[in-house]
C-alpha cells in the first residue's frame, strides 16, 4: 500500500493551549477517512497542518513523502475549507479557469459543472453575488479543479441543503471509486459512518480511536448495567475489576459500563452491594457520542 | 509564464469591474479637472501652464487613489473572505501572485494615466512635448510605489469597513494637503511647511516640474524613496507581529 499521508508525533500548541497533542497516523491511497470529533477536538488544526497552513510545534507531516508546502504536493491536492473562499470581482467561470491554470492536469469546466451541480447561470454570476449554497458549490468545484489525488474537506456539508449534501457524497463516492484518497472532518457520527471506510475519532487534541466505523461504534456505544443503591454504599470494590470500563451516577442510579454485562451482574452479587432494580441497557450510539462531545472544552 | 499572464489578466478585469476604482480614479479626476480649468475661473497668469499643472495634479490624484485604496481594500477583502488562505494551498507561488498583482496594478495605472492625459489634452488642448508627456507619465507610474506600500499597510487591517474608512480619509488628507486640489501657494503658511514633508506633495511636485519643462528635484526623489522604505519596513514589522500569534 502506498502511503499518501503520514503524521508522526505531531503536536501543535498556541500560546498556553495545546490544540493537538502528539498524534500519529498514516493514510493510504484510496482510503476514505473521516476525522470525527466535537468542536475544539483539534480537527481543523490537524487539517491546517496537513495542508501546510500551520507548522506543527513538534513532529512531522508528510504528504506523498514530501513537505506539505512543496509545489509537487500542492499540484496533487484539492481542498474545501470551512470558511467559504470567494475572489471578488470575477465571475464563477473566470475563477474556475484561473484556478485550473495553476494545475498541470486540470479537469474540464464541463466536468466540474456536472460534478458539483453548478448551473450555466451560476457560471455567469460574479462570486460576491452568489448565495451561500452557490458559494459552497463553487468551493467544491475549486477543490476538484486540479483533478487532485488527495482531496481534503473541512466540515464540507455545513450549510448545505439535503439535495446538495446527497449530491456531494455521491460525487465523493465517484472519486473514491477512481482510487482517489479522501479525508474529511465532521462532527456528525452519522455522516462519518455513511461516507467513510475509516474513522479517526478526535477528542481533546488526541486520537481517541482509529478504525472502521463498525469498530468505532462498538467502542463508543457500550452496554451498561444500571441499578439503584443506598447512597452510603461504597462502589469502591467495583473499581478493581478490569472488565469494567466506567462507573458513574446519573438520576439516582448507578451505571456500570462494560462490554461484558453478564460479568458485571456476577460481580454485583459477589461484592454484595445491595443493588436493587437492576437493568441492562444496550448502548445508544448517538447518546454516547454526545456525551463525548459535551465534555470537551472549546479550543482552536 | 502562461500562469502569470492569466493571473495578470484576471487582476486587471477585477480592478476594472470595481466601481470604487472607476469612480474615484477615472471619473472624479477628469470631472475635477474640467471644473477647475473651465467652469471655475481662477484667472491664472499663464492659462496654459495652469492647465498642464492641474492635469498633472489630477493624474497624480487618481494614481495615488488606486494605489492606496484599490490595492489595500482588496487585500483585506481577500483575507476576510478566506481567499488568501485558499491561494496558499494552490500550486501558485506567493511571489507569482504578488508579482501579478503588482503588474496588474501597473497596467491599471498606465491606463488611468493615458485616459486622464487624453481627456485633459482634449478638454483644454494642452501642448506638452512628447518627451514631457512620456516623462511625466513615467514619473507618476514610478512615484506611485510609496503609495502602493501604503496600500499594503491598509491591507493588513482586519475589517473591510475600517480599511475603506481609513484609506478614504488618508487619501483625501494627503491629496488636499499635498496641493493636488489647489496649489499649496494659496494655502496658509503652516500648511505649506507641512506639505514640504508629505509624500503626496513630492509626488505631485515632480510631475509639475516635468510639465513646466524642468527635471524633478532631488528632494522629490529622496523623499519618495524614504517614504517607500519607511512604509515597507512598517508593513513588514506589522506582518511579523501579526504572524507571531
Amino acid at each position: 500500500m502506498t502511503e499518501v499521508l503520514t503524521l508522526k508525533n505531531v503536536t501543535k500548541s498556541f500560546r498556553q493551549k495545546t490544540a493537538v497533542n502528539n498524534i500519529s497516523f498514516s493514510i493510504s491511497k484510496g482510503e476514505v477517512v473521516a476525522i470525527l470529533g466535537p468542536n475544539g477536538a483539534g480537527k481543523t488544526t490537524t487539517i491546517s497542518m496537513i495542508l501546510g497552513l500551520l507548522r506543527p510545534t513538534e513532529g512531522e507531516v508528510k504528504l506523498f513523502n514530501r513537505q506539505p508546502q512543496e509545489k509537487q504536493v500542492r499540484e496533487k491536492i484539492g481542498t474545501m475549507l470551512q470558511e467559504v473562499s470567494v475572489m471578488p470581482g470575477l465571475k464563477v467561470r473566470e475563477i474556475l479557469e484561473l484556478i485550473r491554470s495553476y494545475y498541470p492536469h486540470p479537469l474540464p469546466v464541463k466536468d466540474l459543472v456536472n460534478l458539483t451541480g453548478l448551473t450555466e447561470e451560476d457560471l455567469k454570476t460574479r462570486a460576491e453575488k452568489l448565495s451561500g449554497g452557490q458559494k459552497r458549490r463553487l468551493s467544491f468545484a475549486l477543490a476538484l479543479a486540479g483533478n487532485p489525488e488527495l482531496i481534503i474537506f473541512d466540515e464540507p456539508t455545513v450549510g448545505m441543503d439535503i439535495t446538495s449534501r446527497k449530491r456531494f457524497w455521491q460525487t465523493v463516492r465517484t472519486f473514491a471509486a477512481q482510487g482517489k484518497t479522501i479525508i474529511f472532518s465532521t462532527h456528525y457520527l452519522q455522516e462519518a459512518d455513511d461516507a467513510a471506510d475509516r474513522i479517526l475519532l478526535f477528542k481533546d487534541g488526541a486520537i481517541a480511536a482509529d478504525g472502521a466505523p463498525a469498530q468505532i461504534k462498538a467502542r463508543i456505544a457500550k452496554p451498561s448495567v444500571s441499578f439503584t443503591a443506598a447512597p452510603d454504599i461504597s462502589l469502591e470494590p467495583l473499581y478493581h475489576h478490569s472488565e469494567i470500563d466506567d462507573i458513574y451516577r446519573k438520576n439516582n442510579r448507578v451505571y456500570v459500563q462494560s462490554s461484558n454485562t453478564d460479568r458485571v451482574l456476577e460481580l454485583l452479587f459477589q461484592e454484595k452491594l445491595g443493588a436493587r432494580d437492576i437493568q441492562i441497557e444496550r448502548g445508544k450510539l448517538e447518546e454516547a457520542f454526545e456525551e463525548l462531545t459535551s465534555t470537551t472544552k472549546e479550543a482552536i | 509564464m502562461r500562469v502569470f499572464q492569466v493571473q495578470c489578466k484576471m487582476e486587471i478585469i477585477r480592478v476594472l469591474r470595481n466601481r470604487y476604482f472607476v469612480f474615484w480614479s477615472l471619473m472624479m479626476p477628469i470631472l475635477f479637472y474640467y471644473i477647475f480649468t473651465n467652469v471655475v475661473n481662477t484667472h491664472p497668469q499663464d492659462e496654459g501652464a495652469w492647465q498642464a499643472h492641474y492635469l498633472m495634479s489630477m493624474t497624480v490624484f487618481s494614481v495615488m487613489g488606486s494605489s492606496i485604496m484599490t490595492l489595500g481594500i482588496r487585500m483585506v477583502q481577500e483575507r476576510a473572505q478566506g481567499w488568501s488562505t485558499f491561494m496558499r494551498i494552490t500550486p501558485l507561488s506567493d511571489s507569482v501572485y504578488f508579482a501579478a498583482q503588482m503588474a496588474g496594478q501597473s497596467v491599471i495605472h498606465i491606463l488611468s494615466i493615458t485616459v486622464i492625459f487624453i481627456a485633459g489634452a482634449l478638454i483644454n488642448n494642452i501642448s506638452l512635448s512628447a518627451v514631457e508627456w512620456v516623462m511625466s507619465g513615467l514619473w507618476i507610474l514610478l512615484g506611485s510605489l510609496p503609495f502602493l506600500a501604503i496600500g499594503t499597510l491598509i491591507g493588513l487591517m482586519r475589517k473591510v469597513e475600517t480599511a475603506a474608512g481609513v484609506s478614504n480619509v488618508l487619501y483625501m488628507v494627503l491629496a488636499v494637503s499635498g496641493g493636488l486640489w489647489m496649489p499649496i501657494e494659496v494655502m496658509p503658511k503652516v500648511m505649506q511647511t507641512i506639505a514640504q514633508w508629505l509624500p503626496s506633495y513630492h509626488f505631485g511636485s515632480g510631475a509639475w516640474e516635468i510639465a513646466s519643462g524642468h527635471a524633478p528635484e532631488w528632494k522629490n526623489i529622496l523623499l519618495l524613496v524614504a517614504y517607500l522604505v519607511l512604509f515597507m519596513l512598517l508593513s513588514k514589522y506589522i506582518r511579523r507581529k501579526q504572524e507571531a500569534v
